[in-house]
Formats: C-alpha cells, sequence, structure tokens
C-alpha cells in the first residue's frame, strides 16, 4: 500500500461521512449553534440529523447542551477540543490523498 | 476540499442572512454622518462637542445591542441560533488599521494636506469589503458592490466648491479642511443610503421567505 493509499485509509470516518462532515465543518467555524441552524444549513430532516449527532456526540467530538430560549426548548451544540484537532487532522489528510 | 472551505465560510455569511448587518453598519454611516454633521455646524463650546466620543461609543451600543435584540426576536426562532468564535486576531488588526487611519488623518489636517481624494477612494476598500463579506451570498448584491464603487468616484470626482460648501460651516477655516469633511459627509451619507436599501430588501426577503417551525422542541 502506498501512502497516499494509507492516507486515505486513515480518514476518520465519524467525521469522513457527507452529514457529519457538513456538521463538523459548520460547527468547526463558531464558538456554538443550535439545532435549528444546522438544520437550515445542512437541509436534514430532523431524525436524520439527531442520528447524525448523537454519533458525534458518541465519538467525543460534539457536546450537546439542552437548554431553554424563553419556554422554547434548545438544543445547543458546540464542537469539542477533540472534535477540533480531529476535524484539522481529517483536512490535512484528506489534502494529502488529493 | 473546496466545498469544505465554503461550509467553513457560511457561518460567517449567515451573520447577514436577514439584511441586519447592512441595517446596522447603515445606522452606523448615518449616525456617523449626523455627528459629523453636528460638529461641523455647532458653536465651539457647544455640548456636541464635549460628548461626541460618548455619542459614537452610545451609538456603537445601541447598534450592538439593538441588532442582538432583533436577531433574537426574528432570526434565531427562524432559521437558529449562532454564537461566533472571538477572532482576537481580526480585531487587534481592525483596531490597530483604525489607529493607524486615525494617526494619519491627524498628521494630515495638522500639515494642511490635501486627503479628500484618499478619503473618497477608500470607498472602494468599502465595496471590495462590501463584496467580500454579503455579496459572495448573495448575487443581486453585486449591483451593490458596483453602486458603492460608482459613489465613490463621483464623490472623487465632485467639483471641488461643491464638497467645500458642505463643510463650509465648520469651524474650521481651512478649506482644505472643509473639503475633506465634506467628502467624508457625503461618502457616508451614500454609503448609509446604499446599505439601507440593501439591507431592507435583504430583511423584507428574509421575512417573507422563513417562518419559525412549529414550536415542538428540537
Amino acid at each position: 500500500m502506498n501512502q497516499q493509499i494509507r492516507t486515505i485509509a486513515d480518514l476518520d470516518r465519524v467525521i469522513h461521512e457527507p452529514g457529519r462532515l457538513m456538521i463538523v465543518a459548520l460547527l468547526f467555524a463558531v464558538d456554538r449553534a443550535d439545532f435549528l441552524y444546522l438544520q437550515h444549513e445542512t437541509g436534514m430532516n430532523k431524525g436524520t440529523l439527531s442520528s447524525h449527532l448523537s454519533r458525534l456526540e458518541e465519538a467525543g467530538y460534539v457536546a450537546v447542551t439542552k437548554t431553554y430560549r424563553g419556554k422554547v426548548p434548545q438544543t445547543l451544540l458546540r464542537l469539542t477540543g477533540a472534535g477540533r484537532k480531529a476535524f484539522e487532522q481529517y483536512r490535512r489528510n484528506l489534502k494529502e490523498a488529493l | 476540499m473546496d466545498q469544505v472551505g465554503n461550509l467553513l465560510h457560511r457561518p460567517r455569511l449567515y451573520y447577514n442572512v436577514d439584511g441586519l448587518g447592512e441595517l446596522g453598519a447603515s445606522v452606523m454611516c448615518l449616525g456617523f454622518a449626523l455627528l459629523l454633521w453636528l460638529l461641523m455646524r455647532s458653536p465651539a463650546d457647544s455640548i456636541w462637542h464635549r460628548i461626541s466620543f460618548f455619542a459614537f461609543v452610545g451609538l456603537a451600543l445601541l447598534i450592538r445591542y439593538g441588532t442582538k435584540a432583533v436577531k433574537t426576536r426574528i432570526t434565531y426562532p427562524r432559521t437558529g441560533f449562532v454564537e461566533y468564535r472571538r477572532q482576537w486576531h481580526t480585531s487587534a488588526i481592525a483596531a490597530a488599521l483604525g489607529a493607524l487611519g486615525t494617526v494619519g488623518l491627524a498628521v494630515g489636517f495638522r500639515r494642511h494636506w490635501d486627503m479628500s481624494m484618499l478619503a473618497s477612494l477608500t470607498g472602494l476598500v468599502f465595496a471590495a469589503s462590501y463584496g467580500y463579506n454579503f455579496a459572495r451570498a448573495v448575487r443581486w448584491k453585486w449591483v451593490i458592490v458596483g453602486a458603492i464603487a460608482v459613489a465613490t468616484f463621483v464623490i472623487a470626482f465632485l467639483p471641488a466648491d461643491v464638497l467645500r460648501a458642505l463643510g463650509s460651516e465648520s469651524p474650521v477655516a481651512h478649506p482644505d479642511r472643509a473639503k475633506l469633511l465634506g467628502t467624508i459627509l457625503l461618502s457616508l451619507m451614500a454609503y448609509a443610503t446604499m446599505l439601507l436599501i440593501s439591507g431592507g430588501i435583504s430583511f423584507w426577503l428574509y421575512l417573507r421567505h422563513t417562518q419559525a417551525p412549529a414550536q415542538e422542541g428540537q
């Protein structure tokens, strides 16, 4: 296996999935955002977005905070330190692979 | 990779999704123009000369918190909430450039340089910045970029008498200063008008095309 192929094999599969890549890239650029924003930007439905977020939370890449905006429930999402590092590494690997 | 790059830029473009960024900038330009006009037209011992700094700060705070209040009531319930990362290096560069510009302006004033052409051509920098920050996301806003560039050239090449007349009643006597003040005043008013139109259209379109989802939690 040459170096380039090895780099592709090393890509973080949690982030590499297109839906999760969108979420991580959007959260990388901000301090935090809510569920509605991600839904609006990615065009995903609630179920799909929730499932991706659960996967990212399990991996320790996203921190989820449940709160209220007035009387309306609000889910705030933030990329953790591990999530930021993983995304930076993913971008480096992808650049090398391409 | 380009698509990932685009995604990384999207949150920044989201700041003006409702046109409030432009409306805030417009109010800022109008407020600065009004304060400048008051400083030019009022006697040297008037209250405006004593409270001008506080008026500038008050205006900036009003825009910051006013925009936040409107976003909290309208934008966040419709298309979501975003809190941006604090970019200290960007703030430091902006502060350094602002300080450099102020020092340059002060030196120019003292030495009676004719800086009106330079002041009006900063409109090209403004047009480029507007294009980068706002027009990239919405194609029709390139018309506004063009309008700002045209206004910049029109103001730059206006007869000196017209510009001096705008600043002529100021307490400062030197004609170059009057010309510079007239140029700044006219530029601020032109930019404010364009931003008001563009921001107003964006806000109207945003209200028309978005609505808050049914409140069943997230």
